[in-house]
């Protein structure tokens, strides 16, 4: 019997339960969660484990529970326990974590940390940045550079407060600007108001474009096992527009790549990732054990670029790629601790996958009105139609009844032998999902349909032909600008 | 006619009208007369408006500063308003306050005053008035907009912004008239009358508004609902003459389809060893081009423009179309003089234009030859959806056929595209255009089609 202990409460870890739950080692899930999780919850019971409420994000409470239940390990979903220096704790006690330590995940909680590494080891897929310590000297950098940049806490801020302006038409540049000056103060306002764990504020970041792709992967900080390829769609609403959520659906497969990334690609983004994890741990002096993702960008500058790291599996990709994984998670787990993931052969189902995110109305931007409604799920026609439900932002009520978190309500998993098979088996589910108090939910249908594939294909094609060019002209990793009067200008990308 | 936009952000932060006046400035080719902005603060519903072009009415930017807000529409007209306040948008205060704008033209707007018991000196202002009315019975934008557009019967793309700050947008079932949705990032999403604004205001071009659809924009969602039964019947004329070659609407890039028009013209009338081939800016320069390819003739450019683009065609009064013309049309002599022409243009109405440039090449610029061929099927009929071709007695396409007009413009030879050359270059099934300008047969609208 294994015993372990499972921290957090969205749909990542649902998927992660039933992937412990799969396992052949006689698994027995504990659980600790902010909401009740309906979905871990019964898998909690069904393994004869149990789930507790509370303070998910508190390393102590943590500890404590591990040492109450006596786990074998414990698995962090979410990264903000991570940041807190859970995993330190537990080594503290001699418990066992999957995921990094308050040190290597600095890589997912500071982006300008994250982005220093880069630039310091010269990995691949860097993007030229400035990190600022106080929103004035932001607001004066913004007004003297009217360009093209990405805004963001320089910490990972619950995924908020992202801004990209692309500011490429000259007599729009006075609002854009406006409009950097005025997320720069919210970064500093509102989304950083809470941290004070690092320096930097805010980051400002050249802006590029391409197609977005998760590269998940476990480690044990020598080997790297990457997982298939998943692209999410952050947009709200279909065709691509409306404001940023979580994500409202993620495709994979069929196989380890996407229909729009080539085998190439793959392979240094894998590469970038290895890089990365190697950097850290010099960086550092601790060792990166547990869950390394990145947010990657197929871009013009690169080719395969990093966006952002995650130091968890992403949400909702962890739901295209754990269904699917054949090779057991314990002995995946054990390796990790045990430093030998070189052993593992990570195998999955040779299938597409797509997973669609049902969110109440008021997700993301109006949270307040999206929180406190009945959910209703049924649980029994989805897997008739060849799928499954995960559970998200929702709280198992003592009566039974479901209530929604304010976030996203559930994702549904399908698979099939393309994209569009999977995309259309989800969307046979998604009637069977409602509010019972009439609240609407919205979700999208688009996800996966060949229409957005075509576009995805028609988006990279664009940027792989510039990319291409450009090393053929030796010009990956530099811009070349001749200046009046100054002359040649090399500068590093 | 008329040109129609809305932005809408998703953030607070945005000020929307200068991205609204840029995107007027892409759709100044629908409409020459009038403009407006109309936005949206959180609180109030703030308007200017004016006679002229874009430019024109907003030549001091500070306006711009002073229209707040993160919501904006915009309309450019091509009717004459003698009332500013009558101009698109349209604002209607009671019982629910909002704006309207709209490109088209609604057939039962007599029966419409009658039985809504509403008044207006314009169209858009009896819209806006039963919209309100509309609003007010049902308290919710998409169910004011499915009763409203089952009531309205004509051809339309219409954009509604409410005093709370929702955006309503619909397309007539037949969509006759164009429109087209995009979004910037996480920031903003637009629908425009055509494609080329997303480009202008760096926004991504999406998809058409589909004939009957309806997307409805709040706060917090954007619900899309085909209210009316699709039956498609898009405008041939915006592909011919109206729409500008950088847009794609109803999936149709129209730059294709113009440069197929020019080969259409090659295969069905090409001129026998023409020695330079001329299109007339800017409409028939793709025609042009095409023709000179398939042909295997030279292109050349003849004339060059003075002042400010405008379109002829659609000014309201004859001296200022010949005005237009004339400066539009300086002509160069030396791609000209002594050559056998092949002179392309995209519609002749009442040949006076034609007739005006072909007799300056050939009597001041010394032409040897001029051969007419225009990218369109004889004009026969007038629109009764709005866009502005004049009545019948009107139209020289209507009164002689190819070899009279080639002796009243003075051209050697003279030849209209076919209506099947049309059908084939714009690529979509007849039975899914509107040909009536050329068939004088106009599709039957109906307005209870659910």
């Amino acid at each position: 019997m294994v015993k372990v202990l499972l921290v957090g409460e969205a749909a990542r870890e649902h998927a992660i339960a039933e992937a412990i739950c799969r396992s052949s080692h006689d698994p027995k899930l504990y659980a600790v969660m902010r909401l009740r999780n309906p979905g871990i919850d019964s898998l909690c019971k069904v393994t004869g484990g149990e789930s507790v409420l509370g303070n998910s994000q508190d390393p102590k409470f943590v500890v404590e529970t591990a040492k109450k239940f006596h786990v074998d390990f414990v698995f962090v979903g979410p990264e903000e326990p991570l940041f807190r220096g859970t995993a330190d704790e537990l080594e503290k006690e001699g418990i066992p974590c999957i995921g990094a330590k308050r040190g290597p995940a600095e890589l997912e909680m500071s982006k300008a940390f994250m982005r220093r590494l880069m630039w310091k080891y010269r990995i691949p897929g860097r993007l030229r940045f400035k990190a600022f310590k106080n929103v004035e000297d932001a607001i004066a950098y913004i007004h003297e550079y009217a360009e093209s940049v990405a805004l963001k806490p320089a910490r990972q801020a619950g995924g908020k407060g992202v801004k990209v302006i692309a500011d490429l038409q000259a007599y729009l540049t006075s609002e854009k600007t406006h409009v950097k000056r005025e997320h720069a103060k919210a970064i500093h306002e509102k989304y950083m108001k809470d941290y004070r764990d690092i320096d930097d504020r805010i980051l400002i970041e050249e802006r590029v474009e391409g197609p977005e792709y998760t590269l998940q992967a476990f480690t044990d900080g020598r080997t790297v096992k990457p997982l298939p390829l998943v692209q999410d769609n952050k947009n709200a609403f279909e065709m691509d527009i409306g404001p940023e959520t979580g994500g409202m659906g993620s495709i994979a497969g069929k196989g380890m790549f996407l229909p729009f990334i080539t085998e190439e690609e793959y392979r240094k983004s894998v590469e970038i990732v290895k890089n990365c994890v190697r950097a850290v741990e010099k960086e550092t002096g601790e060792k990166y054990k547990g869950i390394v993702s990145g947010q990657m960008m197929c871009t013009a500058s690169w080719g395969p670029t990093i966006i952002e790291f995650y130091s968890r599996l992403g949400d909702p990709e962890a739901v295209n790629v754990l269904p699917i994984l054949k090779t057991d998670i314990i002995e995946i787990c054990e390796a990790i601790i045990d430093e030998k993931l070189n052993k593992i052969k990570l195998k999955f189902e040779n299938v597409a996958t797509v997973v669609k995110c049902v969110a109440p109305k008021g997700y993301p931007e109006e949270r307040n009105l999206a929180k406190g409604h009945p959910l209703h799920v049924d649980v029994d026609m989805v897997k008739k139609l060849g799928c499954k439900v995960y559970f998200a932002s929702t709280n198992l009520q003592p009566d039974g009844k479901i209530i929604s978190g304010g976030s996203r309500l559930v994702e549904i998993f399908g698979k099939g032998k393309t994209i569009p098979e999977a995309s259309r088996k989800v969307e046979a589910c998604i009637p069977y999902v409602w509010l019972e108090d009439g609240w609407g939910v919205f979700h999208r249908s688009d996800i996966g349909s060949e229409q957005l594939l075509e576009k995805r294909i028609e988006q990279a094609n664009l940027i792989r032909a510039v990319y291409k060019y450009r090393a053929r002209k030796g010009l990956i990793g530099k811009t070349i600008e001749w200046i009046p009067k100054k002359g040649k200008i090399i500068i590093e990308t | 006619m008329g040109g129609i936009v809305g932005i809408y952000g998703f953030s607070k932060e945005w000020r929307m009208a200068r991205f609204v006046y840029y995107a007027l400035l892409a759709l100044q080719h629908r409409g020459q007369e009038n403009c407006g902005i109309v936005t949206f603060n959180g609180e109030s519903l703030s308007q200017y408006k004016g006679s002229g072009l874009v430019d024109q009415v907003f030549s001091n930017q500070n306006i711009l500063d002073e229209l707040p807000g993160w919501i904006g529409i915009g309309s450019v007209t091509s009717t004459i308003e003698k009332d500013s306040s009558k101009i698109q948008p349209v604002i209607v205060w009671e019982p629910i306050p909002l704006a309207l704008c709209f490109d088209g033209k609604i057939l039962n707007i007599k029966d419409l005053v009658e039985k809504e018991k509403v008044n207006g000196e314009n169209e858009a202002e009896i819209l806006a008035k039963i919209f309100s009315l509309e609003l007010e019975q049902t308290g919710n934008p998409m169910e004011a907009m499915v009763n409203f557009m089952g009531k309205i019967k004509g051809a339309y793309s219409l954009i509604v912004l409410t005093g709370k700050g929702e955006m309503i947008v619909g397309r007539d079932p037949a969509g006759i008239k164009p429109l087209t949705i995009g979004s910037f990032g996480f920031d903003y999403g637009v629908v425009a009358s055509e494609s080329c604004v997303m480009d202008v205001i760096g926004a991504d071009f999406k998809n058409d508004v589909q004939p009957g659809e309806v997307y409805h924009f709040d706060a917090y969602s954007i619900e899309r609902k085909q209210v009316l039964k699709p039956n498609p019947k898009f405008c041939a004329f915006e592909y011919v003459y109206y729409a500008r070659p950088d847009s794609i609407l109803n999936g149709k890039s129209i730059y294709e389809v113009r440069m197929k028009i020019g080969e259409k013209l090659a295969e069905e009338h090409s001129v026998n060893k023409g020695e330079i081939v001329l299109g007339v800016p800017e409409t028939a320069i793709p025609f042009a081009m095409a023709y000179s390819n398939k042909t295997k003739t030279p292109l050349g450019i003849g004339f060059v423009q003075t002042g400010r683009r405008i379109r002829s065609a659609i000014k309201p009064t004859e001296f200022e179309r010949i005005v237009g013309v004339q400066l539009k049309l300086n002509p160069i002599r030396a791609a000209i003089a002594g050559k056998k022409i092949v002179l392309v243009d995209d519609s002749v109405v009442r040949g006076t234009t034609t007739k005006n440039t072909v007799n300056i090449m050939r009597n001041r610029m010394g032409a040897k030859e001029v051969h007419v061929r225009i990218g369109s099927p004889r004009l026969i009929a007038q629109c009764p959806f709005g866009t502005d071709v004049p009545p019948k007695d009107e139209l020289i396409a209507v009164h002689l056929n190819a070899e009279e007009v080639s002796k009243v413009v003075g051209a050697d030879t003279f030849h209209w595209l076919s209506l099947k050359g049309l059908v084939e270059a714009i690529g979509i099934p007849r039975k899914n255009l509107c040909l009536g300008c050329f068939t004088g047969k106009y599709p039957q609208i109906n307005c209870k089609e659910r």
